[in-house]
Order: structure tokens, then C-alpha cells, then sequence
């Protein structure tokens, strides 16, 4: 039963998502060649990272540190470039950064019975910290060039971006996964029951590290496509995106108690976060109205999840028994 | 003679030979053997806390036993864990429900052991999922069961018949030879009891065995072929069903003698001083109204998932009642919130400490004022912490907590001071009812009477107890009348002259 509600859960998202874009096309230039290159430019990386951070929470786990690990990913590309590394060097080793810094957070959370919550909060700080410390000039590089932006900034028929094939690679390839994989079904059952996950054969310590390197690599590449779009980086700039990915998940019916949710609501959810903060800029709403109301929509989405659609679920389900018996 | 036993070598499939396993504090089994054969049900009996579910448990590789061997189709059986005893054909389908409750049907199914596809057109080490087969497999397993489901209708949204039905279609996709069921019927209308025994018949007949926990006597005559009988960790007798009679399962079942070790006074019973009336909880509680009298011990007896605990919180108001009315002292009083019921001078003891009772990791003073914060703070709210210091003191010594030092930390305590520590957190709230709910479990010999010999002081005092304990003697000793349950209802009410282990056992099964 749930599962037709969650279809309708899903294409209520997508008319919301509709909804805006046509309201933004009508009001504003967002429906022009440019707006909506940009568009396709800017959510894939957003819609990356929900999918990453989503897998993630699919355990009843989290990552606080997503935003800060897209920083190292993004200054170690950099880096690499200036120093004149060629792409087949600097893409991988860029995004080999991001799975070892994702695995210690997944072998603290393992190892040590941290919560995820904890460790992760903990790792975001210590991240925000090397910045400052560790990475030469807080991590800043200029003047990359094109043999940094040429992906980013390359686009098919003059109008879909490189960046956004690689999105929709990304996004099949994880709902691939989830359905047809012995790995996206361990995921649900850990977050679901752990104990029965346990009694199925499946051992949730070794699943958990898997997500956080899986995560970690689906955030290196999430982290190189927004950062090959812009001539420099500067690590700092992700500090705070966690809380947009999250949010993001969140919003399309992932359950942050684990075990629930569909990639699909990943992406949406990113397509709608996304979309929100556009719609706001266009009608310059100030920044901090922007991270409350982008507080008040996952309020809003997690209240649904918990409450109303728990009861309309059990309502659901009370009648299916009637109806069997 | 002879010929009987060359056929039971032949057709045992199990066979348990000798099975130990200790607990800290408890000898859970103590030199168990039995065997199962090909295409029977063999219904396991006890008490509870008999060992029943402990030796499910071993065969199906939760806890490893300590001593003593198994075999499988004549072949030494060892076990790691679930999966395991599943991949060997034995399949356990527990009392509280294993599935993925976010998960459909099929999913759930195959959980850990999806059927994979080459993912090439010929055979090769890319494997994926192939849902397909999985629920052609399913579809059938779903029809050889005589039942009709939604393959992709989500866990969370099924009744409990039908989530059992899922984990029994579940170990069928096993192929499991060997199905345990650990109180099966526990949570059934009598309806879907039918429907599951139609099941367990049809296996039977494709020559599947299975083990059959339960203590509801009825359906051991019902559907098992064998039936073993379990009493404080040991093994008491094993007989083909046809041979005996309820009777006789009660008198293995009990079995012991009854020592006279509680220190029970024959007091002078006052008068009503609480009324229930026609308490109601959906399947739980039927109807359930009762007296209790001042300085009244009176015990409820049943078996595990009778309602007990269940009637206790509904009067309590910790659970949430479709019914529930009380007289208080001759005034009328519904049944809203625990604080309420609480300053009316009902307090409830439950039976699990840990989750509902005590603040362990917090000190005695802590615990022991939780409740009566108002009477040791200030109009602002500051806690005097002499007043503390004084109730904790006097309530440490009349129950003769040790240490009874009031910064000692409640987690520290031995479980029979914890428990006093439980009990001295609701008498500091002064009620004139205490309900008690299992107040010995897991508690060494000196602790049990130690609590016995406090309990009887209250009644003494002309506080009212009600008695809520699955230990028989415990109840026959301290009780001056025992109401017996049985799903949700008072089957029967003996006085302290008609108490016998046989007849509270005999209403209770």
C-alpha cells in the first residue's frame, strides 16, 4: 500500500516542482536558454550529494561532514592542477580524497560505536579547522584555467551542461544499485532493523563502511562539478552546504530514521530545494530569509513524514487487514 | 520396543543430545535432549521462563550452547547464528516479528539471500538481483501456503497474522525442512489461529517438521503429534499427544513442591478501598473489574502475554484504555494520566526497571525523590537537598537499601537493591495501592525474600497490594486471593484456601 503512496508522495513533490518552474517561467527570464542552463549547471551537484548523504541515511546514519569534505576534494583538484598534474592524475586522486575523509568518518562511527551524528559533527569542525591551519592560504587557489573549467563550463547543443550528463549518470547509476544489488537492499535493512539484518546474514558494521566510501566518492565527484565550474577554489566556501544536501534528502521522503526512502526522492528533493533558493534570489529575498524559510520547508517535510503520512499509513494498513480477513 | 525405536533413529531429523546453557544468575537448561522427526509437529511446553525459547535459541544459533551436541539429518549440527541455522534448512519465526517494516513483502523474503542473475546474457561474476525469479518463487511458496497476499504491499501496512504468514512464506523460501514456531498464536484472533494450523497441517503433509512452543495446552492437542514438557531448564518427559491428557501436562509442568518460605501474616483484610470497572483495551483487556480490599495482598497469575501488565498500566493510566473506571475510596475517578492516578495514591511498579523505572546511571537521592520533587523544593523550585538527604535516609532504611548512602549510583546497586530502590521511589510518594509487577524478576534468593518481608510489612501498615508475578509459589505464598487471566480476561478468582499450583495453572493454560 505504502509503496502506491509513495509514488504519490513522489509525484506530489513533482508537482510542486512543476508548479515553480512554471511560475518562475512566467514571472522571470528563467525559462530562457540561459536560465535554464544555469539551472541544469548549478542542481547537479546539489542532486549528487542528496543522493550521497541520502544512501547514507538509508543505514539511519548521517554525515554532518559533507560540505566540509566537497572543500578537500575541490582544493586537492586545484592544487594538483597548478602543479600541473594531468586530468587523469587530478580527477581521481580528487575524488580518493573524498572516500578516505568519508571513511574515517564511517570507521569512527564502526569502530568506536560513535553515533554518526556525533562523529561526523566532530569531523566537520576538525575539517573546518585544517582549512584554516593545515591547507596553504586557507586552501585559496586562483587563476586555474581552463584545463580546470573546460568540463564544467562545456555544455552539449550549446545548452545541457556536462555537468548535468554526468548527474543523471550518476543518479541511474544509484537507483541501478538500490534495486539491483544485494548492497541497496542491505542499506534499508540495516536502517530498518538492524537485529533482523543481523539474523539475515547481513552485517551491518561492513555495510556502513561501504555507504561512507560509496558517499565519500559520490562527494568527490559532486564537489568536482561545482568546483570546475568556477576559475579557482576556495575550500571554505562549502562549509555550511551540508545542511542544503540534507535538507535535500530529507525533503524527498528519505526518513532520517533509516530504512525508508528512494533515490528518486533524493533527486527531487534537490530539484525543489534548489529551485526554492533560485526563486528567492530572483525575487531578492534576503540571505538569512532564505536559511529560514530553507529551515521551515524541512520542518515542514519532516512534520509530514512523521505525523500524517504515519497516521494515513496505519489507516491504510487497517483497512488492508479488514480487507484480508 | 524394538521396532519403535529403529523407526525413531530413522526419522529423527533433529536431535538434541545433552544441551547446557547458563545464564549469569540462571541456569537457563540443564541436560536437554529430545529429537524431532521427519514430518511431525513436536510441541514444546513449560512454564514460563521453563527454557522454551532459550533452547529455540540455541538450535536456531542465537546463543551457543555450553555443552552438549546436535545433529541434523545424521550429521553433527553446529550453528553460528540465524542465517546460518536458515541456510541449513532450519527456520525460526519468532515471537516478535522480524521483518523490515519500511520493506514489501518480497523484499522482506529475500532479504540476505536474493536470487542474483548474470547480468550478462551467459553465466558470469556480475551478479544483480533478478526480481523477477524472486517473486515467480514467491507467487508460489504464497500458493502452496493456500494464501492470497500483496507481494508489494509495504510490511508496516499488514496485520500480524499476516506478518506471521510472511515470515513462515519467508523460511519456506529456504526451503526450510525445519520450522520453529515460538508462540505463534500469542497475538491471534481465533480466526487466524485456524488459518495458521490449516498452514502447519499442509507442511506437515509435504513432510516438513516443526517445532511448536506454547503454552496454551489446547493447541498442543490440537495440532502436535509429540509433545515435551519443560520445567526449570530440564527436561521432565516427552509423549505422543494421544497418550496423555491436560491434566497430566499440567502435573509435569509444575511439578514442584511448594516450601513454606514466605513470611505471609494472616491479616485482618478492611474494606474496599478500590473499585475497577469494566476496563477495556481493543484485543488486550476484556471487561476486566475487580475489588481490592485494605491491607489486601492480591495476585494476578497467567502466563506470559496475558494482559497483566497490560490491565496494570491501562488502571495506571500509562497506556491509553478504550475503557477504564475506578472508585477510589467510594469516589468515582477516571482513568486520564499517570500523575493523576498517582496523587490519587495508585502507584505502579513495573517489572522492567531499566526502561520505566529507575534512572540508573543517576544517584539514590535522584531516584528516590523522582517522584516527590514538590514536597523538597522551594516556592522557586530549588531543591533543599537535606529534605532530600531526609527522604532518601528513611526510605533506605526501612527497605534496608545497601549502602544506603545517598550519592551512591543506582547502577551500582545489586538488581535486588535496585529494586528496593524502585519500590522506595513510589512509597515516597506515600500511595495507599501499590501495584507490583513481576517485583522479584531476576533478583537472587536473599533479595526475593528480603522484598517478600516488605511487601507483607505494607500490607501491615494497611497499604493494598496487588501482586503481579509469573513465579507460582511466589503468588500461592504471599497472596490473600489471586485473580487468574488468560488473553485479556479474569478466568477465575481462587481465596487463599483454594490456591493450589494446579488449579491457577490449569485456568491459566
Amino acid at each position: 500500500m505504502k509503496r502506491n503512496w509513495t509514488v504519490t508522495q513522489e509525484l506530489l513533490l513533482g508537482a510542486i516542482l512543476l508548479a515553480i518552474i512554471v511560475f518562475l517561467s512566467l514571472t522571470t527570464n528563467f525559462s530562457t536558454r540561459s536560465g535554464i542552463y544555469s539551472f541544469m549547471l548549478d542542481v547537479s551537484p546539489t542532486v549528487v550529494a542528496a543522493i550521497a548523504v541520502g544512501m547514507v541515511i538509508f543505514t539511519g546514519n548521517i554525515d554532518i561532514s559533507v560540505g566540509t569534505i566537497s572543500g578537500f576534494v575541490a582544493y586537492t583538484a586545484g592544487a594538483l592542477v597548478k602543479a600541473g598534474a594531468p586530468m587523469i592524475i587530478w580527477v581521481p586522486a580528487a575524488i580518493t580524497v573524498g572516500t578516505l575523509l568519508a571513511g574515517i568518518n564511517g570507521f569512527i562511527t564502526i569502530k568506536f560505536r560513535v553515533p554518526s551524528l556525533v562523529a561526523t559533527l566532530a569531523m566537520n569542525m576538525v575539517h573546518i579547522g585544517a582549512y584554516a591551519t593545515v591547507l596553504p592560504q586557507s586552501g585559496w587557489i586562483e587563476n586555474l584555467g581552463p584545463r580546470f573549467t573546460w568540463f564544467g563550463r562545456g555544455r552539449i547543443f550549446n545548452l545541457i551542461p556536462y555537468n548535468f550528463v554526468v548527474m543523471i549518470v550518476v543518479a541511474i547509476v544509484a537507483m541501478f544499485v538500490m534495486k539491483y544489488t544485494r548492497f541497496g537492499r542491505a542499506l534499508y535493512a540495516v536502517g530498518g532493523n538492524r537485529q533482523s539484518a543481523i539474523y539475515s546474514g547481513i552485517n551491518p558494521d561492513v555495510t556502513v563502511m561501504k555507504v561512507f566510501f560509496v558517499e565519500g566518492f559520490l562527494m568527490g565527484i559532486s564537489a568536482l562539478l561545482r568546483a570546475m565550474t568556477l576559475n579557482e577554489v576556495m575550500p571554505s566556501v562549502f562549509v555550511g552546504r551540508e545542511l542544503f544536501f540534507i535538507s535535500a534528502a530529507v525533503v524527498g521522503g528519505i526518513s532520517i530514521f533509516g530504512g525508508s526512502g528512494r533515490i528518486i526522492g533524493a533527486v527531487m528533493g534537490a530539484a525543489l530545494v534548489y529551485l526554492l533558493s533560485i526563486a528567492m534570489i530572483y525575487y531578492g529575498v534576503q540571505d538569512y530569509y532564505q536559511f529560514a524559510l530553507q529551515g521551515i520547508i524541512i520542518l515542514g517535510a519532516v512534520f509530514i513524514t512523521v505525523t500524517d503520512f504515519g497516521k494515513i499509513r496505519r489507516r491504510l494498513g487497517r483497512e488492508s487487514e479488514q480487507r484480508a480477513s | 520396543m524394538v521396532r519403535e525405536a529403529v523407526t525413531m533413529e530413522r526419522n529423527a531429523v533433529l536431535t538434541i543430545e545433552a544441551v547446557d546453557k547458563h545464564f549469569p544468575g540462571v541456569q537457563a537448561l540443564i541436560d536437554v535432549s529430545m529429537d524431532l522427526r521427519q514430518g511431525e509437529v513436536h510441541a514444546v511446553c513449560g512454564e514460563n521462563g521453563a527454557g522454551k525459547s532459550t533452547l529455540m535459541k540455541i538450535i536456531s544459533g542465537v546463543y551457543p550452547p555450553d555443552r552438549g551436541s546436535m545433529t541434523l539429518n545424521g550429521e553433527p549440527y553446529t550453528v553460528v547464528n540465524p542465517h546460518d541455522a536458515h541456510s541449513k534448512g532450519i527456520a525460526i519465526i519468532y515471537q516478535e516479528s522480524s521483518l523490515f517494516p519500511d520493506l514489501t513483502v518480497l523484499e522482506n523474503m529475500f532479504m540476505g539471500h536474493e536470487i542474483m542473475r548474470s547480468i550478462l546474457p551467459f553465466e558470469s561474476p556480475f551478479k544483480i538481483i533478478d526480481h523477477h525469479a524472486m517473486r515467480e518463487k514467491a507467487e508460489n511458496v504464497f500458493q502452496r501456503l493456500g494464501m492470497r497476499i500483496d507481494l508489494d504491499a509495504v510490511v508496516s501496512t499488514l496485520g500480524v497474522a499476516a506478518k506471521q504468514m510472511v515470515e513462515i512464506a519467508k523460511a519456506l523460501t529456504f526451503d526450510s525442512q525445519i520450522l520453529i514456531l515460538d508462540e505463534p498464536t500469542a497475538a491471534l484472533t481465533s480466526n487466524e489461529v485456524e488459518t495458521l494450523f490449516a498452514t502447519i497441517r499442509r507442511l506437515r503433509s509435504e513432510g516438513r517438521s516443526m517445532l511448536y512452543i506454547s503454552h496454551r495446552l489446547d493447541e498442543v492437542f490440537q495440532i502436535a503429534d509429540r509433545v515435551t514438557v519443560l520445567r526449570d531448564g530440564r527436561c521432565i518427559n516427552t509423549a505422543q499427544v494421544k497418550d496423555v491428557n491436560r491434566d497430566k501436562l499440567v502435573s509435569w509442568m509444575v511439578g514442584r513442591t511448594l516450601s513454606n518460605l514466605y513470611p505471609k501474616e494472616i491479616l485482618e483484610i478492611g474494606d474496599v478501598i478500590l473499585e475497577v470497572r469494566g476496563v477495556c483495551q481493543g484485543d488486550l483487556l476484556k471487561n476486566i473489574s475487580f475489588k481490592l480490599r485494605r491491607s489486601e495482598i492480591l495476585g494476578i497469575a497467567g502466563l506470559a502475554g496475558a494482559g497483566r501488565t497490560e490491565l496494570a498500566q491501562a488502571i495506571c493510566g500509562l497506556t491509553d484504555p478504550d475503557q477504564a473506571e475506578l472508585i477510589i475510596n467510594g469516589h468515582k475517578f477516571r482513568v486520564t494520566d499517570y500523575r493523576r492516578t498517582l496523587e490519587r495514591g495508585i502507584a505502579y511498579i513495573s517489572e522492567d526497571r531499566q526502561a520505566y523505572g529507575l534512572v540508573l546511571p543517576m544517584t539514590l537521592n535522584v531516584n528516590i525523590t523522582h517522584k516527590v520533587l514538590k514536597k523538597i523544593t522551594n516556592a522557586i523550585g530549588i531543591i533543599d537537598p537535606s529534605q532530600e538527604q531526609k527522604i532518601t535516609q528513611t526510605f533506605a532504611d526501612k527497605l534496608s537499601i545497601k549502602p544506603s548512602d545517598g550519592d551512591f549510583i543506582v547502577n551500582n546497586l545489586s538488581g535486588g537493591n535496585q529494586q528496593k530502590v524502585s519500590v522506595a521511589k513510589s512509597l515516597a510518594v506515600e500511595p495507599q495501592i501499590l501495584i507490583l509487577d513481576e517485583p522479584t524478576r531476576g533478583v537472587d534468593v536473599g533479595a526475593k525474600s528480603e522484598i517478600h518481608r516488605i511487601i507483607c510489612n505494607l500490607a501491615k501498615e494497611g497499604k493494598s497490594i496487588i501482586l503481579i508475578s509469573s513465579d507460582l509459589p511466589e503468588i500461592l505464598g504471599m497472596c490473600d486471593r489471586v485473580l487468574v487471566m488468560k488473553s485479556g480476561e479474569i478466568v477465575g478468582e481462587l481465596s487463599r484456601e483454594e490456591l493450589s499450583q494446579e488449579r491457577v495453572l490449569s485456568m491459566a493454560l
